[in-house]
C-alpha cells in the first residue's frame, strides 16, 4: 500500500555526541518518483538530512520511515536490507580507486548477491548484466575494465552514480554530487541524474550548493537553517526572499555556479 | 631578549629551548650506557687485548671450503622451504588477526581487546622460544621451523598492518556499508583495497626476516642451513663455516633485491 520510493520524516532530530544540533526537528513528507533539490547554507543539515534516510547517521529522537518501515536504529539486517535499495552518491564520489570501475559498480549488489559469490568474485551473470546497463546509462560502459582512480573526476562521479543504479533502488540521495566539479561537467551530471528520476521513476534527493542549479533542475525546493525546515515549494515558485530567510543573507554570485564561472 | 625584538606583532614568539632537558637527557643516556657497559664487563682495553684471537680465528676461516658448497644446496633449499611456508601460511592468518586489532574495522571492543593482546603476546615471544616450542612439539627439523616462522610472521605482519589498516580513509568503506553492503563486503571492497600495498610490502619484508631467521632457528634443531651450520662450528670446519655464512648471506641479498624490485613497483 505505501510506495517502497516514499519519505516521511517525522519530528525528525539528530543531536551529535558533541552536541552539534544537524536537524531539529523535521517533518517533511516526500511522494515516490520526486526530484527534490535541498539548499541551505553550510552546517545547516543537509547532509544529516540524507545521511538519516539510510540510517549512516541515526535519528536521536522523532522518526523516518521509508516506504512505510521505519529506519532501523541499529546496524544489521535489517537495516542492510532497507539500505540496498537506497542508493547514495557523494561529493567525493567514494569508490576504490584501485579496483576497476566494474568491481566498483558490482558493489552496487552485495546486498542482493550471496556473500560468498561476492567475496569469491563470482557474480551472477544477471548482476554482470545490470551492472552493465547501470554503466550504459550514464555512458561510461567502454570503462568498464579501467582502473577507477585512472577516470577524470566526472567519470568518477558516473562510476558512482552507476553503483547506485546498480542497487536498482527505490530511492537515490545525493550529497552535494557536482560540488568537486567544474562547470560543464556539473550541468552532464545534473541532466544524468534528472534524466533517470524520469526514466525510472526513482525518487531523488539531491543537496545543492548553488541557487541557480537548485532552481534550474529542482522540480520540489527544500531549505534547511540550523537543521530545520524553513523553505519547501516548487522550484518555480521559489523567490529571492526565499533564499535570503534561508540563507539569512541576500544571495550573491557565489552562490550561482554561472556566475562564479563568469568572474 | 633577542627573539622578542624580532617578533613582529601577532607572530607567536618562538619558544626558548629547554637547556636544563637537554643536558638532563644525555646526561641519563651517558650514565645508563657506563652502567650497562661495566655489568656487562664491557671494556675496550680488553677488547684490544683479545684481538690477537679473533685474527687467529679470521685467519683458520679463510679462504672458504669450495668444495663443501654442492653438500649445502639441500640445506639451503629446505631454508628457502621453511621461510616460504612460514610466510605464506602466516601471511594469510595475519590478515583476519590485523582486520580485528584495527580500531576503525573491528566488529566490537570485546574482539579488539582479545586480539590486541594475543598480538601482544605473539610478539613478545622470541622467534627461537617458538622454534623450541615447536622442536618439542613435534620434533626436530624443517616442520618445527615452518611453525615457529609462521607465529613469527603472524607477530611482524599483523602488527605493522592493523596499523595501515587504522590510517584508510573510511570514506568508501562507509559507501559500501550505504548499499547495503554487509562487513566483510565493507572490509573487501572498501576496506582492505586501500591497504593491499602495505600487505604485499609486509610479507615480502617477512619474509626477508624470515630466511635469516631460519638460519638462527638451525642452531636448535629445526632443520634447514642452520644446522649444518651447527654441526661445522661445533667440530671447529671454519672454513666451512664461512662458506655458510658468504651463502646465506648471498641468499638473503638476492631474496633483498627481488623484494625491492617488486615493492617499488607496488608504489
Ligand atoms: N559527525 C559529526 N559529529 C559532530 N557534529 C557533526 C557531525 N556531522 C555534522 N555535524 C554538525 O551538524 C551540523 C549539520 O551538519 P551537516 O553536515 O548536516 O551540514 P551540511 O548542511 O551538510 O553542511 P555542508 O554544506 O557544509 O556540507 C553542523 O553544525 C555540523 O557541525
Ligand atoms: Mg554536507
Amino acid at each position: 500500500m505505501t510506495d517502497k520510493a516514499a519519505i516521511r520524516f517525522q519530528g525528525a532530530r539528530v543531536v551529535y555526541p558533541n552536541g552539534a544540533v544537524g536537524l531539529a526537528g523535521v517533518d517533511l513528507d516526500i511522494k515516490p518518483g520526486e526530484f527534490v533539490v535541498v539548499v541551505g547554507s553550510s552546517g545547516a543539515g543537509k547532509s544529516t538530512l540524507l545521511r538519516s534516510v539510510n540510517g549512516l547517521t541515526p535519528l536521536t529522537s522523532g522518526s523516518i520511515t521509508v516506504g512505510g518501515q521505519p529506519v532501523p536504529k541499529k546496524e544489521g539486517r535489517e537495516l542492510r536490507r532497507l539500505r540496498a535499495g537506497v542508493g547514495m552518491i557523494f561529493q567525493d564520489f567514494r569508490i576504490t580507486r584501485r579496483l576497476s570501475v566494474m568491481t566498483n559498480v558490482l558493489v552496487g549488489r552485495v546486498a542482493h548477491v550471496p556473500g560468498w559469490r561476492a567475496m569469491l568474485n563470482l557474480w551472477p551473470a544477471a548482476d554482470r548484466e545490470i551492472a552493465f546497463r547501470a554503466l550504459e546509462r550514464v555512458s561510461i560502459a567502454d570503462k568498464a575494465w579501467v582502473r577507477a582512480g585512472d577516470l577524470s573526476g566526472g567519470q568518477q562521479q558516473r562510476v558512482g552514480i552507476a553503483r547506485a543504479l546498480a542497487q536498482e533502488p527505490a530511492i537515490i540521495l545525493a550529497d552535494e554530487p557536482v560540488a568537486s566539479l567544474d562547470p560543464v561537467t556539473t550541468h552532464q551530471i545534473m541532466r544524468d541524474l534528472v534524466r533517470i528520476n524520469q526514466e525510472l521513476g526513482i525518487t531523488t534527493l539531491v543537496n545543492l550548493h548553488f541557487l541557480d542549479l537548485a532552481r534550474r533542475y529542482g522540480q520540489r525546493i527544500i531549505g534547511l537553517k540550523a537543521g530545520e525546515l524553513v523553505y519547501d515549494g516548487t522550484a518555480d515558485s521559489v523567490t529571492q526572499a526565499d533564499f535570503k530567510n534561508i540563507y539569512g543573507r541576500d544571495p550573491d554570485a557565489g552562490d550561482l555556479l554561472d556566475e562564479s564561472e563568469a568572474s | 631578549m633577542n627573539e622578542a625584538s624580532r617578533a613582529a606583532p601577532g607572530r607567536p614568539l618562538r619558544p626558548a629551548r629547554n637547556w636544563t632537558l637537554i643536558i638532563a637527557a644525555v646526561g641519563a643516556v651517558s650514565l645508563m650506557t657506563w652502567w650497562s657497559a661495566r655489568g656487562i664487563g664491557f671494556s675496550l682495553v680488553e677488547l684490544a687485548c683479545n684481538l690477537p684471537g679473533g685474527r687467529r680465528l679470521l685467519v683458520e676461516s679463510w679462504p672458504p671450503d669450495w668444495s663443501f658448497f654442492p653438500r649445502l644446496l639441500g640445506p639451503l633449499l629446505e631454508t628457502l622451504q621453511i621461510a616460504v611456508v612460514g610466510t605464506v601460511i602466516g601471511g594469510i592468518l595475519a590478515i583476519p588477526i590485523a582486520v580485528l586489532a584495527a580500531r576503525n574495522l573491528t566488529p566490537g571492543f570485546l574482539v579488539w581487546f582479545v586480539d590486541r593482546n594475543f598480538m601482544n603476546i605473539l610478539r613478545t615471544l622470541p622467534d627461537l622460544f617458538w622454534a623450541m616450542l615447536f622442536a618439542a612439539a613435534v620434533g626436530f627439523g624443517p616442520i618445527a621451523g615452518a611453525l615457529a616462522l609462521t607465529v613469527f610472521t603472524i607477530a611482524v605482519i599483523s602488527k605493522l598492518w592493523s596499523e595501515s589498516l587504522e590510517a584508510i580513509d573510511m570514506a568508501v568503506p562507509e559507501a559500501v556499508r550505504a548499499a547495503g553492503g554487509s562487513w566483510l563486503a565493507m572490509l573487501q571492497f572498501g576496506a582492505i583495497p586501500q591497504a593491499l600495498p602495505h600487505y604485499v610490502s609486509y610479507a615480502l619484508y617477512a619474509f626477508e626476516l624470515n630466511v635469516r631467521a631460519s638460519m638462527i632457528l638451525g642452531l636448535v634443531g629445526a632443520g634447514g642451513i642452520g644446522m649444518v651450520l651447527e654441526t661445522q662450528r661445533s667440530t671447529f670446519e671454519y672454513p666451512r663455516v664461512t662458506l655458510i655464512v658468504l651463502s646465506v648471506l648471498v641468499l638473503v641479498l638476492i631474496i633483498e633485491k627481488i623484494s625491492e624490485s617488486i615493492r617499488r613497483r607496488l608504489v
